[in-house]
C-alpha cells in the first residue's frame, strides 16, 4: 500500500478499494488512497490511464463498480437521496478541461448564480462575493464580459471562481490547462498557486511538472488504472521508482 | 376582378374579422389568431415537458412520450381533428365546443413536433453544460431550467418559430369540424355569392400569407440576429472595445 502523509485530522479525501469497470474494460482498479486537510495532491500518467475517470467519481460524476470514498466526512457513492448528493456535490468544486462556462452568463453571472439558485444565497451578498473572487483570479475589468469574449486562460480562472463561489473545501482539477494556448497556462496556474498557499485541498490531474514540484505536496503516478506511484514531487521527478515511471517522465521531457 | 375582391371585403370585412360575433360565436381572422396563439402558448410549455420526459432515463416517462410523439407526427393532423371531434364526444359523452377540441388537437400535434426541435436543441449543447451545473450542485431539473433551456431554446428560436407558421396554417383545418375560424367564414361567404370562389379564396390566401410571411420574416431575421451574435462574440474574442460593439450593434 501506498504511504500516506500524516494529517492532524481524518483524511479530506479517503479512496477505498475503487474499481470501475466500462464494459469489459477494467478502467481503475483497486485504488486505494488519501488526500489530507490542505493538501495539494497532483494525479499523472499516460493518456488514457485512468486519471479523469479516478478524479470525476470524487464527486460522482462517474459512478464506481465497488470500494467507496469519502470526502470531508461523507461517503459520497452510498445511496442517497438525489438532494443529498447535490448537496455534496456543491461542497466539492470541479474544474474541467475545457471550462464549461455558461456562454449565456457573463462572468460574474457565471459566478453567482449558483450560490443564489443551489445555496439560496441572498443576491447581493452572492455579487459580492463573486465581485471579490472575481479580483481574486484578477478578472474585477471583465465582471460583464460574456464567456465568448474571454480569452482562453480567462476563462478557466471565471470557472475556478465559479467552483470558489461555493465555498468548497475541496476544489478538483482535470487537466485545467490542457486546453489553453502555452501564453495563457502561467496565468491560470498562478491562481491554483494562490489556492493552494491559502491551504485549500486540492487534487489536480495535470502534465505541468513545474506546477508539481513547486505546489503539489504528493505526486500520484497512475497507470493502467492503479497507483503505481505516489511520492513527494522532489522524489518521484528525480528518483521514480518504477520503470513505467521512468519512461512517463522520460517521455514527458522530450 | 380587383373590383370583385374590393366589394367582397367591403360587404363581408366584419364577418371575415370577427364571424357572426356577437350574434354567433367569435370567428373569422379574431378566431384563427385566438387559436394560433393559445396553440402556441400551449404547445411551447407542453413540448419542453414533452422533451425531457424523451430524454428522462426513466422508461415510465421515456416510453409513452416517445410512443405519443412517433405516433402524432406519423399520423395526418386531419386525422387527430377526426378522432377528437368523433370519439372525445364518445368517450366523454358531453359534446365538446369544436374550437376546444381543435385547440387541443393543435396542442397535442404541435406540442409533439416541437419537443423534436427543443430535444434537439438540448441535444446538440452536449455534455459539458449539464455536468458543469451538476457538479456545482444543481438539480437536474435546476440544471435544465437555469444552463440548458435558456442555451437550447435559444439556439432553435429560427426553428420555433416555423412550427409556430406552421401552427397557423394548421389552424384552416378546423374548418372540417365547424371551427368558425377564418376559412370559415370565407367559405360562408362563398355559399352566399356562389359565383366568385376565385376571388373569395384569394383574400383568404392573401390574409394567411400576410401573417405568415411577417413571422418568417420574424424567423428570419432572428436566425441573422443569433448568427451575428455568435460571429460577433466570438470575433470580440481578441478585441477588447465591447462598448463600441455595443453602439454599432444594430437595434432590430
Ligand atoms: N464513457 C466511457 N465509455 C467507455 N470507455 C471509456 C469511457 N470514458 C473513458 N473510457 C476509457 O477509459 C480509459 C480511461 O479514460 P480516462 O479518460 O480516465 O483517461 P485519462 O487518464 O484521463 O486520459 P487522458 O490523459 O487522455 O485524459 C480510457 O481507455 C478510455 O478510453
Ligand atoms: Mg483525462
Amino acid at each position: 500500500m501506498n504511504t500516506i502523509a500524516p494529517s492532524k485530522n481524518s483524511p479530506m479525501i479517503e479512496l477505498t478499494g475503487v474499481r470501475k469497470n466500462y464494459g469489459n474494460y477494467e478502467v481503475l482498479k483497486g485504488i486505494d488512497a488519501e488526500v489530507a486537510r490542505g493538501e495539494v495532491v497532483v494525479i499523472c500518467g499516460p493518456s488514457g490511464s485512468g486519471k479523469s475517470t479516478l478524479i470525476r467519481t470524487v464527486n460522482r460524476l462517474e459512478e464506481i463498480g465497488s470500494g467507496s470514498i469519502s470526502c470531508d466526512g461523507n461517503n459520497i457513492h452510498r445511496p442517497m437521496p438525489a438532494k443529498e448528493l447535490n448537496r455534496l456535490r456543491s461542497r466539492i468544486g470541479f474544474v474541467f478541461q475545457s471550462f464549461n462556462l455558461f456562454p449565456h452568463l457573463s462572468a460574474i453571472d457565471n459566478i453567482a448564480m449558483s450560490p443564489i439558485r443551489v445555496k439560496g444565497v441572498a443576491r447581493d451578498v452572492a455579487y459580492a462575493k463573486a465581485t471579490q473572487l472575481l479580483e481574486r483570479v484578477g478578472l474585477t475589468d471583465k465582471a460583464n464580459a460574456y464567456p465568448g469574449q474571454l480569452s482562453g486562460g480567462q476563462q478557466q480562472r471565471v470557472a475556478i471562481a465559479r467552483a470558489l463561489a461555493m465555498e468548497p473545501p475541496v476544489m478538483l482539477f482535470d487537466e485545467p490547462t490542457s486546453a489553453l494556448d502555452p501564453e495563457m497556462v502561467g496565468e491560470v496556474l498562478s491562481v491554483m498557486k494562490g489556492l493552494a498557499a491559502d491551504g485549500m485541498t486540492m487534487m489536480c490531474v495535470t502534465h505541468e511538472m513545474g506546477f508539481a514540484r513547486d505546489v503539489a505536496d504528493r505526486v500520484w503516478f497512475i497507470d493502467q488504472g492503479q497507483i503505481v506511484e505516489c511520492a513527494p514531487p522532489e522524489e518521484f521527478f528525480s528518483r521514480p521508482q518504477t520503470a513505467r515511471a521512468q519512461r512517463f517522465l522520460s517521455e514527458l521531457r522530450h | 376582378m380587383i373590383s370583385d375582391i374590393i366589394a367582397i371585403i367591403r360587404d363581408y370585412w366584419l364577418l371575415l374579422l370577427i364571424g357572426q360575433y356577437p350574434n354567433g360565436p367569435l370567428g373569422g381572422l379574431a378566431a384563427t389568431l385566438m387559436l394560433s396563439v393559445l396553440a402556441i402558448a400551449f404547445a411551447f410549455p407542453v413540448s419542453i415537458a414533452l422533451a425531457l420526459a424523451r430524454l428522462s432515463k426513466s422508461p415510465l416517462l421515456n416510453w409513452p412520450v416517445s410512443a405519443l410523439v412517433y405516433f402524432t407526427r406519423g399520423v395526418p393532423l386531419l386525422m387527430l381533428i377526426l378522432w377528437g371531434y368523433f370519439l372525445v364526444p364518445l368517450v366523454t359523452g358531453a359534446s365538446v365546443p369544436s374550437f376546444l377540441t381543435m385547440l387541443v388537437t393543435l396542442v397535442v400535434y404541435q406540442g409533439a413536433f416541437l419537443s423534436e426541435v427543443v430535444r434537439g436543441g438540448i441535444v446538440a449543447l452536449g455534455h459539458g453544460q449539464m455536468e458543469a451545473a451538476r457538479a456545482l450542485g444543481h438539480s437536474y431539473l435546476g440544471a435544465m431550467r437555469y444552463v440548458i433551456l435558456p442555451q437550447a431554446l435559444y439556439n432553435v428560436i429560427p426553428s420555433i418559430i416555423s412550427v409556430f407558421v406552421s401552427t397557423i396554417k394548421d389552424t384552416t383545418l378546423g374548418y372540417v369540424i365547424n371551427v368558425p375560424d377564418l376559412t370559415f367564414a370565407a367559405s360562408q361567404i362563398n355559399n352566399q355569392l356562389l359565383t366568385q370562389p376565385f376571388q373569395v379564396f384569394f383574400i383568404l390566401a392573401a390574409v394567411y400569407y400576410v401573417i405568415c410571411w411577417s413571422l418568417s420574416r420574424v424567423a428570419v431575421l432572428t436566425e441573422r440576429r443569433i448568427t451575428r451574435k455568435r460571429a460577433g462574440t466570438a470575433a470580440q474574442a481578441t478585441a477588447k472595445s465591447l462598448k463600441l460593439a455595443a453602439l454599432t450593434d444594430q437595434p432590430s
